[in-house]
């Protein structure tokens, strides 16, 4: 089976096959990205269609050392930012805690205590995975890209340093931060 | 270690993204601590909820998107079915051309089959055309028109040889 890269190589030099095969093995993560991002379905479609527009339009850009992927989630998280940004209105998704976006430390925000979501009440029904996409959205964008890209997409701290153009440690603690957030954000639900 | 100190390093130990010494660490605070045990729980969770977060893929998706790609022209076209048919006929029309060739350029000159032509050849009554060879053969045709000639004579009987040793055993 061909790589990625070898793929996007033959794409460049006119193949009409390989891109089908690119887009065949990533359109639906791709999709789920960009509805991780946005949390809206139609804005997901779009954003996802842009995604490929733009490898094709990047594809003499691309170098095959650089990880598909990576490129991929890179092209992937600037087109759903400026779709965030294009859609975005004044006073509409203002995140929970836009001045924690980058900070190393853990101060702030508690985890609820053992006593509020016992194991046995964590049901992840129809009506608690659309807040959870709601809570989702509230993350400030660094956090909530690094928490996508390794939980949702499976890349490793290092794959998504290197998308967002941070340090491994810097991906440690926003993606400790996100999770801190979101359990705040849930725990209402549970309770 | 105080607890809080250490989630951040439990965040990375769920993620599988600890250093050996770390997840050491976070394994003995686990094991006497129920609290970080409980959010060790919880952000387990929630990294399945990502999971489980998916967009839908719209039938039409797929098509969309490439008439797009062709009106920005940045997918190569395909090649209509007559294209491909020439270039798969390609192979076996060329082979069928040299084929013909080599039959055209090598048939053998075409035989006269007029009655002049057909008839036996003519040899001289008179002997006085024939080579000594020729004479030989004349003066033998009736032994070469008769291969019975050179046939051996039947054996009604055969005799067996037997060595008068044996006859007496």
């Amino acid at each position: 089976m061909r790589t990625d890269a070898e793929l996007m190589e033959f794409y460049r030099k006119g193949s009409r096959d390989a891109f089908e095969e690119l887009f065949a093995r990533h359109h639906r993560r791709v999709i789920h990205f960009c509805y991780r991002m946005t949390g809206d379905q139609a804005r997901a479609e779009e954003a996802a269609q842009e995604v490929f527009l733009r490898i094709a339009r990047a594809a003499s850009t691309y170098q095959p050392t650089a990880r598909f992927t990576t490129w991929l989630y890179t092209i992937a998280r600037r087109t759903t930012l400026n779709y965030l940004r294009d859609e975005k209105e004044p006073g509409d998704k203002v995140p929970i805690d836009v001045t924690g976006e980058g900070r190393e430390g853990t101060d702030g925000i508690s985890l609820p205590g053992p006593g509020d979501w016992g194991p046995e009440r964590i049901a992840w029904g129809a009506q608690l995975q659309e807040r959870f996409v709601a809570a989702l959205q509230k993350l400030p964008e660094g956090n909530r890209t690094a928490f996508v890209l390794n939980r949702g997409e499976g890349l490793s701290y290092e794959e998504v340093a290197t998308v967002l153009g941070v340090t491994v440690q810097a991906v440690k603690s926003r993606i400790f931060r996100a999770r801190e957030m979101l359990l705040a954000e849930l725990s209402g639900l549970l309770e | 270690m105080e607890c809080r100190e250490i989630r951040e390093i439990i965040s990375a130990y769920v993620d599988g993204e600890a250093l050996p010494e770390e997840a050491r660490r976070v394994e003995e605070h686990l094991g006497g601590c129920a609290e970080c045990r409980t959010a060790e729980k919880r952000m387990r969770v929630l990294g399945v909820s990502v999971t489980r977060t998916e967009g839908a893929v719209p039938p039409d998706f797929r098509e969309n998107l490439f008439a797009r790609l062709e009106k920005e022209d940045l997918l190569p076209k395909r090649r209509s079915i007559f294209v491909y048919s020439l270039r798969w006929a390609a192979v076996p029309l060329a082979a069928a051309a040299a084929l013909a060739l080599f039959l055209l350029s090598s048939r053998e000159p075409v035989r006269d089959l007029s009655p002049t032509a057909l008839r036996p050849p003519q040899v001289s009554a008179t002997g006085e055309q024939l080579s000594p060879e020729d004479r030989e053969i004349v003066a033998n045709l009736e032994v070469l028109e008769d291969p019975d000639l050179f046939d051996e004579p039947e054996i009604e009987e055969m005799e067996i040889f037997i060595p008068s040793s044996q006859q007496r055993g």
